[in-house]
């Protein structure tokens, strides 16, 4: 554990190194957080310039959902994100071995090898805004509605990590596909309305197919205080089950890659 | 004697370039303060080049053969000095001059990479606008010349790095230029390609009389390729001749290294010992006496590997540099 | 001019053969083209049941014919150019084209043109599938459908130059993908595409009026849905007109002072 705990410092000491180099470049992310965070909460406030409640979802309840959608987004952004596209193009550039000899497990040397650590600031952001949120917030929150958000959100990002590991993986077989990404990022852009919204067919494509909507809606459900058993249980079970589904289908791709037949 | 094709006089070129040093702290302290510092990549240098004559610009990494190139094909504005091409200012980048050169890049690609080589010249005819009654002819000449046959209709993505030189060149050259720079146009290519490419290139010279000026850091391109050779360095010129002057005064040895197992004896008798590490020896010999020392090695000691090298340029160069002037 | 015929002839058939080794990526762009305002469409619905129906003059049926009009427009003016422009640049591809005697320009401009076609052969199928889901409401009559084609034709026109001249910002920057963004954010907003600009409140709806965004995108859907007059669809391709030949102008302006920037720092 320590030595797993040591290379991720590594990694992350590096990573903040070589994006330092570009000084703009900090700065710059910074606003461009600022830019992405701005323009959905202004989305929002449009939104409720005409109306008080969006499919039952009421202005703080919006608020906060948007937060846990950019706290996930940066979360995801700091660590898996860039970490699997890297694996992505080590494999299209025959590299992936360099990662693969090292004395640790593969899938956790995998997920953790680029570390973005300026992407907190939109974990920060998306963590302010929940709180703006949460402030404004009707019902008071109790530590049942707590711990289903602790749960929920949880699950949510184990549910957005195996999903972005079984498209990873695909890597092993197709060799071009970021693309593929594309289709992530397009529908994790529906995540910041409540599901209610759209249409019976869009719901269960985001719900079934591209599980994002789960990760972002299902927390912020808690938070309102509608979350039902059934819902919260759904998502814990698509969380263990990706994840298990993940981890099999990473250890298929390796042995592929590695042409073993153990 | 005309004008000369190329005229380049006292051309130089500085750059302002970011500092950083490695390291977590420095990394933290560069987000607050920027430093940079002037870098000269060509220092006031000065030559012509004749119609017609094949020239070698050579020198290591960083030397500057590539900032002259792109100044002379229009790319760079120097910061000081001046130069004609063709009669023409190269940055002033007028349509007729951009008519009568090309630029090729090493490793780089003009090509449209997904679809066929027919497909890519077929672009660059319209952008040159060739009738295309010329364009066959001259298509249908570099074709044989290069000996490409198939190669035209498969997309350049399926081509080995030596074919797609070879059709890197011929697409640069549709629009019968009368100047060729060529940066590097050898770099990454597998020996054999490397020789058909060389000695297309000197074919091409003979048969049209365009001026080729070609930069790299193999000296084996500039042996085949060049009579003349103008040796960069830092910046500055540091020989202009005739590349037999060059290879007669500076690369008269040969680099002879040896691997002995056991105790390694001393080697002195058979030439200047350059360097030593663990078993292996280099040794400077004289070109003219390198087979008759390379076989008294191997007979009287129990040699387990022996190569023969020309001197690294980087050597050549030294002694280039180390040298006063070559008469 | 016989040479630009050829040229752009020769270019477009060149970059469509690319385009079919595109067929995957293409499909997958498609998602994205589509997905983005159906997620409006379905927002502004939804606002639109909880006030009696409509917002602002639009029932969910109109917002169904906006959205479904706004994704074609959309696609029929974007250029992707400006999110490579420094890459081009950086990794020595730029030098070849300036080497060359045509403005890098019209290559880009061959290259859009071609993947528009490319595009529509699955974009207007998907709409198609989308109008049957949504039912959108069609109100247009024959001289809107006449005038959305000039209107369109200077939309294109209009995006291309000035979103080129944004690309023209890697001379100047390091990290162009923040200028970029921003852009596109200002775009989002201002163009119609969050919400059509009749719902904006009044004070942005006057910035959006004033600003050029307006007539990359929504002024064409405008014009295409019937929703305005003609007399105001004139006036308002006038002033289209106007922005077009302003940013064409700035474009020459800028070109060649980012050609000698270009040319004194390198790439």
């Amino acid at each position: 554990m320590r030595g797993a705990l040591r290379i991720v410092w590594t990694f992350a000491k590096l990573g903040f190194q070589n994006e330092a180099a570009y000084r703009a470049n900090f700065w710059i992310q910074i606003f461009e957080s600022l830019v992405n965070v701005g323009s959905a909460v202004a989305a929002v406030s449009l939104v409720f310039t005409r109306t008080e409640s969006l499919a039952g979802w009421r202005p703080p309840e919006l608020v906060a959902l948007l937060g846990i959608y950019f706290a996930v987004y940066g979360a995801i952004h700091v660590v898996i994100a860039p970490s699997l596209m890297k694996f992505m193009e080590d494999v299209r550039q025959g590299t992936l071995d360099f990662m693969l000899t090292k004395p640790a497990d593969s899938q956790l040397l995998v997920s953790t090898s680029e570390i973005r650590v300026w992407k907190l600031v939109d974990f920060a952001l998306g963590a302010g805004i929940l709180a703006y949120g949460v402030a404004g917030l009707s019902e008071r929150i109790g530590p049942l509605e707590l711990l289903g958000f602790a749960i929920a959100l949880a699950a949510g990002v184990a549910i957005v990590y195996a999903f972005w590991l079984l498209l990873a993986t695909l890597a092993f077989w197709f060799v071009r596909l970021e693309n593929l990404l594309m289709i992530f990022w397009n529908t994790y852009q529906a995540a910041r309305w409540p599901v209610g919204i759209y249409p019976r067919w869009l719901r269960i494509s985001l719900t079934a197919i591209v599980p994002v909507a789960l990760a972002v809606t299902v927390p912020a459900e808690a938070l309102a205080g509608r979350l039902t058993f059934a819902n919260l249980a759904l998502v814990c079970g698509v969380a263990v089950t990706l994840l298990a589904v993940s981890r099999w289908f990473w250890l298929r791709g390796l042995q592929r890659y590695s042409g073993a037949s153990a | 004697m005309g004008a000369p094709a190329i005229s380049v006089e006292k051309l130089a070129k500085t750059y302002l370039v970011p500092v950083r040093e490695a390291g977590l702290r420095a990394a933290l302290v560069s987000l607050f303060r920027r430093e940079s510092r002037r870098v000269t990549a060509v220092d006031a240098i000065g030559f012509s080049v004749e119609p017609g004559e094949v020239v070698g610009f050579l020198g290591p990494n960083g030397a500057g053969k590539t900032t002259t190139l792109k100044m002379l094909s229009g790319l760079l504005h120097p910061t000081d000095g001046e130069a004609h091409v063709l009669g023409h200012v190269p940055w002033r980048r007028e349509h007729a001059f951009l008519q009568r050169i090309t630029l090729v890049m090493g490793q780089r690609n003009q090509l449209i990479w997904d679809i066929p080589v027919a497909d890519s010249m077929e672009r660059n005819r319209a952008i040159y606008g060739l009738d295309r009654a010329r364009y066959r002819r001259v298509l249908d000449e570099l074709v044989e010349l290069l000996e490409l046959g198939s190669l035209l209709e498969r997309p350049v993505r399926n081509l080995s790095l030596g074919e797609r030189m070879k059709c890197e060149l011929a697409v640069a050259l549709l629009h019968e230029p009368q100047m060729l720079f060529l940066d590097e146009p050898t770099i990454g290519v597998d020996v054999t390609m490397q020789r058909r490419i060389r000695e297309f290139i000197a074919d091409y010279n003979r048969r049209t009389g365009a001026t080729v000026l070609l930069t790299s850091h193999y000296m084996a391109d500039v042996e085949a390729l060049c009579r003349r050779v103008i040796v960069i360095h830092h910046g500055r010129i540091l020989f202009d001749g005739l590349l037999a002057a060059l290879v007669a005064s500076f690369a008269s040895h040969k680099t002879v290294s040896v691997q002995i197992a056991g105790e390694i004896p001393d080697l002195s008798g058979y030439g200047e010992v350059v360097s030593r590490d663990g078993e292996r020896v280099a040794l400077r010999v004289p070109k003219a006496e390198t087979p008759k020392v390379t076989a008294r090695l191997l007979a009287d000691l129990p040699i387990s590997d022996l190569v023969v090298e020309d001197p690294p340029i980087e050597e050549v160069i030294e002694r280039v540099f180390a040298a006063e002037s070559v008469p | 001019m016989s040479y630009f015929a050829d040229l752009y002839a020769t270019y477009v058939r060149v970059y469509l053969a690319a385009e079919t080794q595109y067929r995957a990526a293409n499909a997958i762009w498609l998602i994205g083209i589509v997905l983005e305002p159906l997620i409006y469409l379905s927002v502004w619905s939804a606002v639109a049941a909880t006030q009696g129906g409509e917002v602002a003059g639009f029932t969910p049926g109109d917002f169904a014919a906006y959205y479904l009009v706004l994704t074609l427009v959309n696609q029929l003016t974007s250029d992707w150019h400006m999110w490579e422009f420094q890459y081009r640049v950086q990794l020595g591809h730029f030098a070849f084209l300036l080497i060359r005697p045509v403005h890098p320009i019209h290559g880009d401009i061959a290259e859009n043109l071609a993947h528009k076609i490319a595009m529509q052969v699955v974009l207007v199928p998907a709409l198609g599938l989308l109008a049957l889901a949504f039912r959108p409401h069609f109100a247009t009559n024959f001289e809107s459908l006449v005038l959305f084609v000039p209107a369109l034709a200077f939309a294109f026109a209009l995006r291309f130059a000035f979103e080129w001249m944004v690309a023209l910002a890697c001379f100047w920057t390091t990290r162009v993908m923040a200028v970029n963004r921003a852009y596109f954010m200002v775009l989002l907003f201002l163009s119609g595409q969050v919400a059509p600009l009749e719902i904006l409140p009044g004070w942005l709806a006057a910035i959006a009026n004033a600003l050029p965004f307006r007539f990359m995108i929504a002024f064409p859907v405008e014009v295409a849905l019937g929703r305005l007059p003609v007399n105001e669809i004139l006036d308002g391709l006038a002033l289209q007109a106007v922005w077009t030949a302003a940013c064409v102008a700035l474009l020459a302006l800028l070109w060649p002072a980012a050609l000698r920037r270009f040319a004194s720092v390198g790439g």
